[in-house]
C-alpha cells in the first residue's frame, strides 16, 4: 500500500514539474474584442487572418 | 467550445498577412462592424465566406447584418482602424509569429490550424491545473 502511495506521489510530482516546465508567453490583453467572462480560468488570445 | 462556457475568455487580435489581397480590408470590416456592435457576427460571416472578402462582398455582408451602410463603407474606405491593426501586427511581430491562426492558451503557443482534440487537450490540462 505504501509503495502504491509513493508511486502515486512521484507521478504527481512529475506531472507538476512537467506543467511548470511549459513555455508560456506573456501576451498583453489590450482592448481587443473579447468573448467570455473576464475572470475565466482560461484566456485564449488568437491572432487571425480572415483570408 | 460550448462545453467550456464560462470557463474561457477569447480575445481576438488582427494579423492580416501583407501579401494577401483581402486580409487587411477584412480586418477593417470586422472592426468596423464591431463599432456597430456586430463584431462577432461579422467574424463568423468572414470565416464562413473566406476567401470571398473583396470590398463588394464585405459590403454585402454588412448589409446582411443591417449595419449603418454609410458609416460602414466610410470606415472601410478610410481605413479607420488602421492604427489598431498596425498595433496588433506589431505585437504579432514582436512575438515572432509567422503563421495564422496562432493561439495562446494561458500563454501556451499553438501555431496553425489544429484539430479540435489537440486544443481541447491543452484546455483540459489548464483547467485541471487551475482547479487544483
Amino acid at each position: 500500500m505504501k509503495i502504491t502511495i509513493r508511486i502515486a506521489l512521484i507521478f504527481l510530482l512529475l506531472s507538476v514539474l512537467a506543467f511548470a516546465d511549459i513555455t508560456r508567453f506573456d501576451v498583453p490583453l489590450g482592448d481587443s474584442p473579447q468573448l467570455g467572462p473576464p475572470n475565466a480560468l482560461i484566456t485564449m488570445i488568437e491572432f487571425l487572418d480572415f483570408q | 467550445m460550448e462545453e467550456y462556457k464560462g470557463k474561457i475568455r477569447l480575445i481576438l487580435r488582427q494579423y492580416p498577412y501583407k501579401y494577401r489581397d483581402y486580409s487587411h480590408i477584412a480586418a477593417e470590416a470586422v472592426l468596423a462592424a464591431g463599432d456597430q456592435g456586430k463584431y462577432w457576427e461579422m467574424h463568423d460571416i468572414l470565416l464562413k465566406k473566406s476567401p470571398k472578402l473583396d470590398r463588394e462582398s464585405l459590403i454585402s455582408y454588412a448589409a446582411e447584418l443591417e449595419l449603418d451602410m454609410k458609416r460602414f463603407t466610410n470606415d472601410l474606405d478610410t481605413m479607420k482602424h488602421l492604427d489598431i491593426i498596425k498595433r496588433d501586427i506589431a505585437l504579432a511581430e514582436a512575438l515572432d509569429l509567422y503563421n495564422t491562426p496562432t493561439i495562446f492558451i494561458n500563454g501556451r503557443k499553438v501555431i496553425g490550424n489544429r484539430p479540435y482534440e489537440y486544443i481541447k487537450k491543452i484546455i483540459d490540462e489548464e483547467l485541471q491545473h487551475a482547479e487544483k
